[in-house]
């Protein structure tokens, strides 16, 4: 804590540091600044002395110079000033002359001249602007035949550009140096509890140097034009009329997808949670299934079936005119891989409705269809509109089913990868990534201000071991007869990427075959493993991380913490193409040169992960008593050990799922990997992407079904990992 | 006394929260300033939010002292942590490990302190008999009943020899009967080692049982030290009177001494007292203090104050006698039933005072 004593030590130390920091650094650049001027002298010692004495040759020796050595500056004088009566001018570069005519009455000219006049050469100790750059001059003396006297002067502009940007750069280091060295050390004097400070100073660095940097140079970006400050990027996006038709495509795209979806969600919600109906484990997990599989698996089984040669369109119906591709197709996959996304909330809501409730209108006379109307739906309307606005969301963020399936349909994600990469101009692709957020941000608001404030489900407590019925037969048969056949519709859409890996080629050729197979595990070996490797790699990370940022979010109390708290929790609520434009823009170029290595997928996993991770621990965290963190500290352990032998323990469930989550999340990401990924760091999924857009239908159903294989494993091994823990701790039990 | 105990002192020690509605500092201890004596039981009492529980976390360095110091054995410790310092904390939840075992939980603090294995198990196996769990040792948590759990967070704060126990409302969670065999037991345990200890509670019958000395906190600030007896007997403020015993106030004027004993009058009426708080002076109004056990029945007119027996609680020891008067409901304690005369419920009585038992206290609400 804050003794004089100690502040007088950290002064003390931080004043050595700084003055340790200054001196190598300056250092630093005074050897750069002699290299590079010997250098740059010896170059135009060089010029200088080829330059001819004849009048004649000047004009072919500038020529020549000129395309030896571009981009210097030069200007002839024969004769010397003031010196020789008659001096001649000949320059290639107009701002030298002009800086010449200007200033060769001035010291510095006069010292060159002068020292020419001995033959010596001289570099000008200031610099001059000559032009638009910076430069220092060098003057060298040009001989006579005899070389022993003058006859005339070349002077050579040097430019300094590089020297200040070194000296820009070397600054900036060692002041990062400083703050670095200032804040470690400030944490161990200071704090009582140094390891904490570290935690929280580490992951305010990753969360500024990954999530807040990027983004700020990808709006930054927005507003510049030729370096300076401008508005015309936003005049161009916003006055084009193709974005608008994106921002109003992926609107109208993901309204109907919530719609939709949080009607066929509700519909199961309702049936698991207050009907009757038998097989509701297996609906549950029918029904989260599409949440976890693999991007491009609903849509690839859906253009195998439904596409310009698909089994139902071509083979069975042999429509003509039809097509998938567009509005209609994307809000159908859209809807069946998001409507899980409602089915969870929504039962999650319904369980929490108290069922007395219902029962108490029951009783009081109402009808069933009177109870639903009058109690029920009220009470679920705030869920209702929080599962739409979730699915909304998600809807505008996706990337991978409108890449395969949009046709000449415009969505804001696809819009914003083709200006990257087909178009390379980033400045739009990142303006339109940040179009895309405007309604998110919206969507998140009206979360926060309405429907927190109108749910009355909290207000119930603990939730009662029996729910009511309130279907009636005919209800319930009408309800079973749609979930069957959006169930069966669900698994024959799996069963048709299943099918696609045997078909020789799907659409015209049905025969069955085992060389798909081969191929494409031989063709996306390099691209899984490096999958494998990367998400490997990734996943005890934000593992670790996450729950470490859980036990500071929950436990400690330190300054800036909602910021944190908000920074950590940003890349869950940013598209992911935002994340993928944004990190190419802040990583590639030093002194962070990260695209195309390993390390940017990484991170970028970590960083898209982290947030369901922090959310799964705290509310972990928040269930167990702080009394037994407290009762280890007392007992003697440091926070590292704490964190080690009994937080992470108890909080294991959550430790696992969020490992296992971010293991699959990497595995089946897509939408900012796509513009991270190099020839040597593939990515599984932009693999199938790309023998999709082949039409090599069957190699893409390998490797998907691959895919969800993996995926499937791992979420059965995470169970059976959490069901584990679960039976080792039962908590002990305040009463 | 054990040669190791120590001297546990507090020095205008203030901690101030902010309150998360109102924005404002709240002093939830104000300048706590008291020594309590090596080997010796300090009971901190007082109402929920009164600041104890905050003064015993800043004993035990969960919280950090917005003001002033606190010195144990000597040494500074105001801004150590937890695992810095020589205290081990019971608390109210236990706060057991429920990942580990009963011996494990127990060697959680040796483990850390890298205490070789041998000795590691001898200590825990006494600490363990101690407590008298010696047959449970390997069973989780979990499978123990709530006094089982108490004593093994007994046995893990005090398997460390910390110098200092901290014990915050450790018998809260257990029913009536578990709650005075533990009380016995942990006054037990704690003279047989002979460690400092102080003792958070908000039940006065806790307090007195079990300490040496007695803090009285109201809202942050200290009302009164003593033994519990003198609190008892002679509590400074009409707050500590009524805290930690039942009580009647009878609104008085101090008119003088006189050969020993205070004089009042009461409604016209002169009372002798022998006690007085010594914040009275001559010609305050001030009130009266009586316990149930210093105050008789008799016939109307007998006493100071006449009143009807409103209700009789016959306790088997002694019955309690409830009576209406001018000065609102006064509590009579009748030990002796059987021998003593018990007033039937709606009679006329009179009632008179134990001069040598009640007490002046100065005027005011507090």
């Amino acid at each position: 804590m804050f003794t004089k004593k100690k502040i007088i030590a950290f002064l003390a130390a931080l004043a050595v540091f700084l003055a340790a920091d200054l001196w190598m650094f300056s250092a630093l650049k005074g050897s750069f600044a002699k290299t590079l001027g010997e250098s740059q002298r010896q170059l135009a010692t060089a010029v200088a002395s080829s330059a001819p004495a004849e009048a004649e040759a000047v004009p072919a020796w500038l020529q020549a110079a000129g395309t030896s050595y571009p981009g210097v500056g030069l200007l002839y004088l024969r004769g010397l000033p003031g010196i020789d009566a008659e001096v001649a001018e000949y320059g290639r570069d107009e701002a030298l002359v002009a800086l010449y005519r200007e200033a060769a009455a001035s010291p510095g000219f006069a010292k060159g001249i002068e020292s020419a006049s001995y033959l010596e050469t001289y570099l000008s100790t200031e610099s001059y602007q000559v032009g638009a750059t910076r430069a220092r001059l060098l003057f060298a003396p040009v001989y006579n035949e005899t070389r022993d006297m003058a006859t005339g002067l070349v002077i050579v502009a040097l430019d300094d550009s590089k020297l200040a940007s070194f000296a820009g750069l070397a600054d900036s280091l060692a002041i990062v140096a400083f703050a670095l060295f200032a804040l470690a050390f400030g944490v161990a004097t200071f704090s009582r509890d140094p390891l904490t400070g570290y935690a929280i100073l580490g992951l305010f660095g990753i969360a500024a140097a990954f999530v807040a940097y990027p983004l700020f140079q990808a709006l930054k970006l927005t507003f510049l034009r030729d370096g300076r400050f401008s508005l015309s990027v936003w005049g161009q996006v916003l006055g084009n009329k193709q974005y608008l038709q994106a921002l109003w495509g992926s609107v109208k795209l993901g309204c109907l997808t919530a719609t939709y979806s949080t009607v066929i969600g509700f519909l199961f919600a309702f049936a698991v949670s207050r009907t009757t109906i038998k097989g509701k484990k297996l609906l549950t997990a029918l029904a989260t299934m599409p949440v976890i599989s693999p991007p491009f698996s609903l849509t690839l089984s859906i253009i195998l079936l439904f596409g310009n040669n698909g089994l139902v369109t071509k083979r069975l119906l042999n429509l003509e005119g039809f097509s998938i591709y567009g509005l209609g197709g994307l809000s159908l996959v859209q809807t069946i891989s998001m409507f899980p996304i409602a089915f969870l909330t929504l039962s999650g809501v319904l369980q929490a409705i108290d069922s007395t409730l219902e029962e108490a209108s029951l009783d009081l006379n109402a009808s069933r269809w009177g109870t639903f109307k009058r109690v029920t739906m009220p009470l679920a309307a705030p869920g209702l509109l929080s599962a739409w606005l979730l699915v909304f969301t998600n809807s505008l963020a996706d990337f991978a089913n409108p890449l395969l399936l949009a046709g000449s349909y415009r969505v804001l994600s696809v819009e914003s990868y083709i200006e990257v990469t087909g178009m390379n101009r980033l400045a739009n692709g990142s303006a339109l990534s940040i179009l895309l957020l405007l309604p998110t941000l919206t969507a998140f608001f009206i979360q926060r201000s309405w429907v927190s404030k109108r749910s009355f489900v909290v207000v119930t407590g603990k939730p009662s071991g029996r729910l009511s019925d309130l279907a009636s037969p005919g209800v319930r048969r009408a309800l079973a007869g749609f979930i069957i056949l959006v169930s069966v519709f669900i698994v024959s859409l799996y069963g048709t990427i299943v099918a696609g890996c045997f078909v020789k080629n799907w659409g015209i050729d049905y025969s069955f075959t085992l060389s798909n197979i081969g191929e494409a595990l031989t063709r996306g070996k390099d691209a899984l493993v490096s999958t494998l490797v990367l998400a490997g790699v990734a996943t005890p990370i934000a593992g670790i991380l996450s729950m470490i940022a859980a036990v500071l979010v929950v436990r400690k109390k330190f300054p800036g913490k909602r910021l944190l708290e908000a920074l950590v929790m940003t890349p869950f609520a940013i598209p992911g193409t935002l994340v993928g434009i944004s990190y190419i823009l802040a990583f590639n170029q030093p002194p962070i040169l990260l695209v195309g290595t390993g390390a940017i997928l990484v991170i970028c996993y970590v960083v898209r992960e982290l947030p369901v991770g922090l959310e799964g621990g705290v509310a972990t965290l928040r269930q167990i008593d702080p009394s037994i963190e407290e009762a280890a500290s007392d007992l003697g352990a440091d926070q590292a050990t704490i964190f080690r032998t009994v937080v992470l323990p108890l909080i294991r469930p959550a430790f696992i799922s969020s490992m296992s989550y971010t293991f699959v999340r990497s595995m089946t990401a897509v939408s900012a990997i796509i513009f991270l990924i190099s020839a040597r760091w593939y990515h599984i999924t932009i693999q199938i992407y790309n023998f999709s857009e082949n039409i090599r239908f069957g190699l893409a159903s390998v490797l998907s079904t691959t895919l969800i294989v993996i995926v499937l494993a791992v979420f059965g091994l995470m169970r059976l990992l959490v069901r584990q823990s679960e039976n080792l701790e039962k908590t002990v039990s305040v009463q | 006394m054990n040669k190791q105990s120590v001297p546990v002192r507090l020095e205008k020690v203030t901690k101030i929260f902010k309150d998360p509605k109102t924005k404002t500092d709240v002093a939830a201890v104000n300048e706590a300033d008291f020594e309590i004596a090596p080997g010796e039981l300090v009971t901190l009492l007082g109402p929920s939010g009164c600041g104890k529980t905050t003064t015993l976390r800043m004993i035990g360095g969960f919280e950090l002292p917005t003001r002033g110091r606190i010195v144990i054995g000597g040494e500074d410790v105001t801004f150590l942590p937890p695992n810095g310092r020589a205290t081990a904390t019971v608390f109210q939840s236990y706060g057991l490990f429920p990942h580990l075992s009963v011996f494990d939980n127990v060697a959680y603090g040796l483990r850390v302190r890298k205490v070789e294995k041998g000795e590691l198990k001898r200590r825990v196996d006494e600490a363990l008999a101690l407590v008298g769990l010696s047959e449970l040792a390997g069973r989780a948590p979990s499978r123990l009943s709530g006094g089982q759990q108490q004593r093994v967070a007994l046995a893990r704060s005090l398997v460390v020899e910390p110098k200092v126990l901290l014990l915050d409302e450790p018998l809260s969670n257990l029913d009536a009967l578990l709650r005075e065999q533990m009380r016995v037991e942990i006054r037990r345990i704690q003279k047989a080692l002979g460690i400092t200890a102080v003792y958070v509670t908000h039940d006065r019958v806790e307090a007195m049982s079990l300490s040496d000395r007695v803090i009285v906190m109201k809202n942050g600030v200290i009302r009164q030290v003593g033994s519990p007896s003198r609190i008892y007997e002679d509590p400074d403020s009409k707050f500590v009177a009524g805290f930690v015993g039942k009580v009647a106030f009878f609104p008085v004027t101090l008119e003088g001494e006189d050969g020993g004993a205070f004089v009042c009058s009461l409604s016209g009426k002169k009372v002798r007292a022998a006690r007085r708080s010594p914040g009275v002076r001559s010609g305050d109004a001030a009130f009266l203090m009586a316990r149930p056990e210093s105050l008789r029945l008799g016939a109307p007119g007998a006493g100071v104050a006449d009143g009807t027996v409103s209700a009789n609680v016959y306790l088997g020891s002694s019955v309690e006698s409830f009576v209406s008067t001018e000065y609102g409901e006064i509590l009579v304690q009748i030990d002796d039933p059987a021998e003593k005369k018990v007033w039937p419920e709606g009679s006329r009585v009179s009632i008179s005072f134990n001069e040598a038992l009640i007490r002046v206290l100065p005027g005011g609400d507090d």
